[in-house]
C-alpha cells in the first residue's frame, strides 16, 4: 500500500498529515460501495481525504449550531442528526441517522422535526 | 458502546457466540476483501476470488491464510478474540474514530465538548458519503467506458450531488498534488515555478472561507528538499499534466 506518511512530508514540509485521513482506508471504503467498483486512481483517495474533512466540518458546525440551540456545551449524536434532517445536501445520511437513533436508543422517540 | 447496528449483514447480530479460539468474520456479499469464513455451516462460502486483507491492530496477529483463497475454512490457527472480530469489521468501514475527532474539535469553540455517540455518528456519515459519491463516480466511469476512477470523477461527482462550495478548495489541492507529482517526474524547475505562479494567479479561492483552513492552505511553498520518494502511485493512473489547458479542458466538463 502506499505510504501516505511520505505524502504527508512532503506536502506539509514535515509535518505530519495534511492526510487527516488515512488513504488506505478510504480506498478500502470506496472499493466496499459497489462491485463495480475496480480499478481507483491514485488520486482519488487524496480528494476524498480532503473531500472528507470538508464534509466533517461542515457536518459539524451544523450540528454544534444544534447543541447550541439545545442551550448544550457537549454536542450530542441527536444534534448530528438534526444537522442532517434540516440540510438538503445531507438527505441522503437520513436513514443512517435515524436508524442509529432507533437502534441505541429503542425507548427514545422519533427524532423531532425541527423548522427549517 | 457497543456497536450493534450493521448496515451490510444484520443477520450476524443473531449469531452465536463463538468460543475464544475461533475467528469468527462477518461476510458482506458486497465486500471482496477483507473477509475471512471459517464456519461454513453457518456462513455462505466464499468466492474463490475473494481476496484476504485483514487489519488487525491488536497483538494477536491473525494470519492471512492464503488456503481461504480456495474456498476452504480457516483452522483455528487464526485466534483472536470476538470483540477483534467486531472491531475489525468496524475499522474496515469506517475511518479511524480519533482522526474524525481530531477534525470535528478544530471547527467547534475550544470549550465545547463531542460526546462518543456524536463522533461515532459523524464517522458513520463519512463512510456513507464516501459510498455515495464513489457511486455516483463509478457510474459516470461505467458511462464513459473507463476502467479507473481519477481524482476529475470524485470532483464531478462531489459538484452533482450539491457539494459545489467544496469543489474549488479541492481542486487547489488536487493541482498542489499533481505539481508534487510533476516534481517527481523531473519537470524542470523553472517550469514548475512558472506553473505554480499561473495557478496561484487564476485561482480564486477565498481564503478566509471556512473550507479553507487547513495546514496545506497556508503553506507557502510545496516543493520539497527532501530526497525524492519513490512513487507509490502507478504513474499510468496519474494525471500530471499541470498546465493551464488541461485546468480548462477539466473546468468544460463542470
Amino acid at each position: 500500500m502506499r505510504q501516505a506518511s511520505a505524502y504527508s512530508k512532503m506536502l506539509s514540509g514535515g509535518r505530519s498529515g495534511p492526510h487527516a485521513l488515512p488513504l488506505a482506508r478510504i480506498k478500502k471504503i470506496m472499493k466496499n460501495s459497489s462491485e463495480d467498483v475496480k480499478m481507483i486512481s491514485g488520486e482519488a483517495p487524496i480528494v476524498f481525504s480532503k473531500a472528507c474533512e470538508l464534509f466533517i466540518e461542515e457536518l459539524t458546525k451544523r450540528a454544534w449550531a444544534m447543541t447550541l440551540q439545545g442551550k448544550r456545551r457537549t454536542m450530542q449524536r441527536e444534534d448530528v442528526a438534526s444537522a442532517v434532517i434540516t440540510t438538503d445536501i445531507f438527505d441522503f445520511l437520513i436513514n443512517l441517522v435515524s436508524d442509529s437513533a432507533h437502534d441505541h436508543c429503542p425507548a427514545q422517540e422519533s427524532l423531532p422535526v425541527l423548522e427549517p | 458502546m457497543k456497536r450493534e447496528r450493521d448496515n451490510i449483514d444484520d443477520d450476524d447480530d443473531q449469531r452465536p457466540p463463538v468460543g475464544p479460539n475461533r475467528t469468527t468474520f462477518r461476510i458482506s456479499p458486497e465486500s471482496t476483501c477483507s473477509n475471512i469464513n471459517n464456519d461454513s455451516n453457518h456462513n455462505p462460502p466464499i468466492p474463490p476470488t475473494t481476496t484476504i486483507n485483514i487489519n488487525n491492530n491488536n497483538n494477536n496477529v491473525v494470519s492471512a491464510n492464503a488456503n481461504a483463497n480456495k474456498g476452504t475454512s480457516i483452522s483455528n490457527s487464526s485466534n483472536n478474540s470476538n470483540n477483534n472480530n467486531h472491531n475489525n469489521k468496524e475499522q474496515d468501514r469506517f475511518l479511524p474514530i480519533a482522526n474524525v475527532g481530531r477534525i470535528m474539535k478544530k471547527v467547534i469553540p475550544g470549550n465545547g465538548k463531542i460526546s462518543k455517540d456524536a463522533k461515532e455518528t459523524v464517522q458513520e456519515c463519512v463512510s456513507e458519503f464516501i459510498s455515495f459519491v464513489t457511486g455516483e463516480a463509478s457510474d459516470k466511469c461505467q458511462r464513459e467506458k473507463r476502467k479507473t476512477i481519477n481524482g476529475d470523477d470524485i470532483l464531478w461527482a462531489i459538484m452533482t450531488l450539491g457539494f459545489e462550495d467544496y469543489v474549488n478548495p479541492l481542486k487547489l489541492y488536487l493541482t498542489k498534488y499533481r505539481e508534487i507529482e510533476g516534481e517527481k517526474l523531473n519537470v524542470p524547475k523553472q517550469q514548475r515555478v512558472e506553473q505554480r505562479l499561473q495557478h496561484e494567479q487564476s485561482s480564486s479561492v477565498p481564503y478566509n472561507s471556512v473550507y479553507s483552513t487547513t495546514n496545506m492552505m497556508s503553506q507557502p511553498s510545496f516543493v520539497s528538499n527532501d530526497p525524492p520518494f519513490p512513487l507509490p502511485f502507478s504513474q499510468n493512473s496519474i494525471q500530471t499534466t499541470t498546465t493551464l489547458p488541461q485546468q480548462d479542458h477539466v473546468d468544460e466538463h463542470w
